[in-house]
């Protein structure tokens, strides 16, 4: 061992793929040390009292893919994870109705019977196929993705596996799954729904995070990521985390640490370091140098290989690869200290709808003019809004009588026209405010405290660049081997000793930590 | 009368023509039965107007299946020699040159030729860097579209088979794909499920040219060029094109309506029967078999199979009794997105339209005529369809058949057949009425006028044909030109249904030859030709 390598792994990012991926190196032994630009560890997954008395999940705000492995695997509950149930989802609509699905089955039966008695027969067994679906999808989601393209035994193998496992899947499943991988969310839930406000929230699940529309084919497989979570059953893991999105991160380095990890905060790099074509170890913006045998990125695609690598380090049909990977932002998050509750004009009070999702998609017309101010370089005028009051379910959240509200806004594309500023950003919050007022007159007097990000504050505070909260587009030309770049799917990448381990590889994005997991397992085989 | 006839084909559109002709020529007795007075289905030319003849319906052809080019040809010269050209005469393609014209609102144009290096120099007059892409670009659809056109020759694989022959098409299917070679293989893998715009994003900067090209991507489609699977359209259109050409569609000398004529001589050189005005109302099913078709005079032909030209949605849930079908292949037929989205204006003219940006009759006239400025512009023509109102500003694709065929319009008269999108076929305040028809040929002469000014002052007559008079006139369900929506949720393996890609129904004995099935729309022949093998296996196997 070079005499300078103090590290076997040094980890690029410690937002909660990075944590992950670190917590099972130092797992199997190895001696890692995670480098993280902001304050604090967690990335995008981070809870910060932004006012006095105020604490948010600033961006990301639910917890609803984490693998159960990992929370077993990692001890995560014993490390202080806490999910709490968030079970309702509350539509207000404009003509003073409501949707709303609950927890309990037979209560949301009965408010989809008032919609419509066939949409309430449909959704049992929508749900059943989609539980089938997502467990049918489930190996693949957690495979290191095989290269089609290659004939190596390895690769050979995987692909028979992986066309025996669709064959054995049955006519039904794998035609569904066919269906969901190329349709159009609102599409597909028109073969089974005619209650608009429910198709308009399911469907809106699949734009998340996207620059589609409901009606944009490629949007319909998300729907099944609901399902997801609730597969293994062993963990309720569809929730809120108690102390906010930043208590997951919080539990994953605490993890990491008792493995022996090493974290550091306020530590930017500048730069990975080469060495005849391999990656010895990273330079920091203070230059100190770093050096270990593996560098491990968690950052996007296009951070790690335009800016953080010199371009003559790699392959350029790999730069141009990287280069036409798309990662355009869409969404905001506004954030709100509120002195009292919303009061909707649909559902007035504090009940039990507050304490779930608030989705503001009462049609799927509604998503999709949203969606059109966006295609032409405007933030949306009304907004799709994807909206949680953490104090309601977690009171420490915000002083004793006093609120925080968490509001997932879309669309606010990065590139908007004549670029984003602070004008423009209020404009925005405004636009949000305005909208959710009109559905709850009381908010715009409630409001103590508000923050508004856009696409621009996403990608200048917490570096995902265009503010793409997936590292990169969940489209299907973007997934499974071709993410990031095809050839490169399985967490190596051109350069020797240098990893991935962010959402910018399979699977991609939300708080799941496959992509950490993954990366660090393959990276021990190589090891 | 039992079994007058081996096979029955329920509508002669130019897909039962060529079913017709196939198993003619295997020796089955055949019948075909066509709706109206013309054969052809949506592939006619009609004389709408005294001395003036229209492709009503497609005003242009799409690759034909090679096999089926070869044979056409062969049957050609044949009836040329026995006499029965004279009445059916020849088609001829025209290879149209330029390919495409598109006029701009700033006064300039972009024409694109059949040489690739005149297009290429046509593009960079508008960018350099655009040109230098060119020649990469073109062999990348080249590549694209030679994979995509051996996916279209073939019957899909069935893919949940664990036969060893099932199998063996997977492998060859596989072995086919790899030769394109890793590189492209990933490659093709990769922009098949993208937008048109994203894919033209990614090599060129030019809005005229990402317009000129991305209409093609959208033809047909309810989706703007922003809509995943545009990319897919975009190749499917140009399969069967030569490397560096685009949008370089066949027209035929005197219509599309000629290509009918050959294939009608073809079918009934082999021996095929065709009723004309003859009403298929019923297929006739004993214990699970398709045993005849009931017309709707009431006569009932019977024949040991039955072959459906029509589109899946009419074959099983028209002709059908559904007491037939399982509620589950129902439901899937039910669910087959059609979304009608397409118009048709014909114009009978004076003089020929005189466009600002190059004026006078030059050859930019006798290619397409491309209203597709950017693809902004189509995406916004697409907005107004997404809540079922008909574009303000539509895309248009206009032809003008009389410059090649003179005697498609009275002297110095001409003929101008406009495709136009978007004009869906449910539309939110109502359904289509003649008032709402004439507001939109309106909005088409007016849109094709904001370029050449006299476009106006020289029609002679119009005829405009919404979604709902495709539908009533030709039979296609919602005016969808594909037989169902050309999507990735609806092609190959999938189509019609999934499970049913074969040109087989779950009633034995009845077959699908249209474009409902793979390989999808088009004048092509491929369902047709696919549809009448698939049936003679079974015809040799019994």
């Amino acid at each position: 061992m070079n005499k300078k390598q103090k590290y076997d792994a040094v980890i690029i990012g410690g937002g909660h793929n990075g944590l992950v991926t670190a917590a099972y190196l130092a797992r199997a032994g190895k001696r890692v040390l995670v480098l993280e630009r902001r304050p604090q560890v967690g990335g995008s997954a981070v809870t910060e009292e932004v006012f006095p008395g105020y604490k948010f999940s600033v961006l990301s705000y639910v917890v609803s893919l984490l693998r159960p492995e990992i929370i077993r695997e990692l001890d995560l509950a014993g490390h202080g994870l806490e999910i709490l149930p968030l079970e309702s989802t509350f539509t207000p609509l404009p003509d003073g109705d409501y949707l709303v699905r609950w927890a309990d089955h037979d209560q949301t039966r009965r408010e989809l019977y008032r919609h419509s008695p066939r949409d309430a027969e449909a959704y049992d067994d929508f749900g059943k196929l989609m539980y089938h679906l997502a467990f049918a999808l489930k190996p693949i989601i957690g495979m290191v993705p095989p290269d089609p393209t290659s004939l190596s035994p390895k690769d050979l193998r995987a692909l028979l596996n992986l066309g025996k496992h669709f064959q054995d899947l049955g006519p039904e499943q794998f035609y569904a799954i066919c269906k969901l991988m190329t349709m159009a969310s609102a599409d597909y839930l028109d073969e089974w729904f005619e209650t608009e406000p429910l198709k308009a929230t399911m469907s809106a699940s699949g734009i998340i995070g996207t620059f589609l529309g409901p009606r944009s084919p490629g949007t319909a497989y998300v729907l099944l990521h609901h399902y997801m979570g609730e597969i293994d059953g062993v963990f309720r893991a569809w929730g809120f985390a108690k102390g906010g999105t930043g208590a997951v991160s919080e539990s994953i380095a605490a993890a990491a640490r008792r493995f022996g990890a090493e974290i550091r905060t306020e530590s930017s790099v500048a730069q990975v370091i080469v060495k005849d074509g391999r990656a010895v170890g990273v330079a920091l913006e203070d230059g100190e140098e770093v050096y270990a045998r593996v560098v491990v990125t968690s950052v996007d695609p296009k951070l790690t290989f335009l800016r953080l690598i010199e371009p003559g380090h790699l392959p350029t049909d790999f730069l141009e690869a990287i280069r036409r990977f798309r990662i355009r932002g869409s969404s905001g998050k506004v954030n709100l200290a509120l002195g009292e509750l919303p009061n909707f004009t649909s559902l007035p009070g504090d009940g039990p709808h507050l304490r779930g999702a608030i989705s503001i998609s009462p049609s799927v017309k509604y998503i999709e003019r949203a969606y059109d101010d966006a295609k032409y370089g405007e933030f949306s005028r009304h907004p799709y809004m994807d909206i949680i009051l953490p104090s309601m379910i977690d009171p420490g959240m915000a002083p004793p009588g006093k609120h925080v509200m968490s509001i997932f806004c879309q669309y606010a594309p990065f590139e908007l026209n004549g670029g984003w500023n602070d004008e423009k950003r209020e404009a925005f919050g405004d636009a949000v405010v305005n909208t959710l007022a009109e559905f709850a007159p009381n908010l715009k007097d409630a409001i103590i405290h508000r923050q508004v990000l856009t696409p621009w504050e996403i990608q200048e505070e917490y570096g995902l660049t265009q503010g793409n909260i997936f590292q990169g587009e969940l489209s299907l030309f973007q997934l499974f081997f071709l993410r990031p770049a095809a050839q490169w799917a399985d967490y190596r990448t051109p350069l020797k000793n240098l990893y991935q381990c962010g959402s910018g590889t399979h699977p991609g994005g939300g708080i799941a930590g496959t992509s950490g997991r993954l990366a660090a397992l393959n990276i021990l085989k190589d090891w | 009368m039992k079994d007058a006839y081996d096979a029955i084909v329920i509508g002669a559109g130019h897909n039962g023509l060529v079913t017709s002709a196939y198993l003619a020529k295997a020796g089955l007795r055949v019948l075909a039965l066509e709706r109206r007075e013309l054969v052809g289905g949506a592939a006619v030319t009609e004389e709408v107007f005294p001395g003036f003849k229209f492709e009503t319906g497609a005003h242009r052809v799409s690759r034909l299946h090679p096999i089926l080019a070869r044979d056409l040809k062969s049957a050609v010269a044949k009836a040329e020699a026995s006499g029965l050209s004279q009445t059916y005469g020849k088609p001829e393609f025209v290879a149209c040159d330029p390919t495409v014209f598109t006029p701009l609102p700033d006064g300039d144009h972009l024409t694109l030729w059949r040489h690739p290096e005149r297009s290429k120099n046509a593009v960079s007059r508008f960018s350099k860097a655009d040109a230098d892409k060119w020649t990469d670009f073109s062999a990348l659809v080249s590549k694209a579209t030679g994979f995509l056109g051996s996916l279209q020759e073939d019957v899909p694989p069935d893919v949940l088979s664990r036969k060893t022959s099932d199998l063996w098409e997977l492998f060859r299917l596989g072995r086919e794909f790899r030769r394109l070679g890793k590189r492209d293989m990933t490659e093709v893998m990769r922009i098949l499920p993208m937008t048109v715009r994203e894919l033209l994003d990614e090599w060129f900067e030019t809005d005229a040219l990402k317009g000129t090209l991305g209409a093609a991507g959208i033809t047909g489609l309810f989706q703007g060029p922003m809509g995943a699977g545009t990319a897919l359209m975009f190749l499917h259109q140009h399969v069967g094109a030569a490397p560096g050409v685009f949008r370089g569609v066949g027209i035929l000398r005197g219509g599309t309506g000629n290509l009918i004529r050959a294939l009608e001589a073809f079918a009934l050189e082999a021996g095929a029967e065709i009723r004309r005005q003859a009403w298929a109302d019923r297929i006739l099913v004993e214990e699970d078999r398709a045993v005849g078709v009931a017309l709707a005079n009431g006569e009932e032909i019977m024949a040991r199979r039955v072959v459906s030209a029509v589109d899946p949605k009419r074959t099983f849930l028209d002709l059908l009794d559904s007491v037939h079908l399982d509620p589950s292949f129902l439901r899937a037929v039910r669910n087959i997105k059609f979304k009608g989205i397409c118009a048709k204006v014909n114009l009978a003219l004076g003089e020929l339209p005189n466009f600002s940006c190059l004026t006078g009759d030059g050859e930019h006239l006798r290619g397409l005529i491309s209203i597709s400025p950017t693809l902004h512009y189509l995406e916004r023509a697409f907005d107004a369809a997404k809540y079922g109102r008909y574009s303000a500003e539509p895309y248009l694709e206009a032809v003008i058949p009389s410059l090649h065929d003179p005697g498609m319009a009275p002297p110095d008269q001409h003929v101008m057949s406009v495709f136009v999108q978007y004009a869906p076929y449910h539309l939110a305040d109502g359904g289509w009425d003649d008032a709402k028809r004439e507001d939109l040929g309106d909005i088409v002469t007016r849109t094709l006028a904001a370029y050449a000014p006299n476009l106006e002052s020289a029609i002679l007559h119009r005829q405009v044909l919404t979604s709902l008079d495709l539908e009533s006139m030709f039979g296609l369900t919602e005016g969808n030109i594909y037989h169902g929506e050309m999507t990735l949720d609806q092609l190959f393996f999938l189509r019609p249904v999934p499970g049913w890609s074969r040109y087989r129904a779950p009633v034995e004995n009845l077959y699908l030859c249209s474009a409902g099935a793979h390989p999808g729309g088009g004048v092509t022949g491929g369902p047709g030709f696919n549809a009448a093998r698939e049936m003679l296996k079974d015809v040799r196997g019994s």
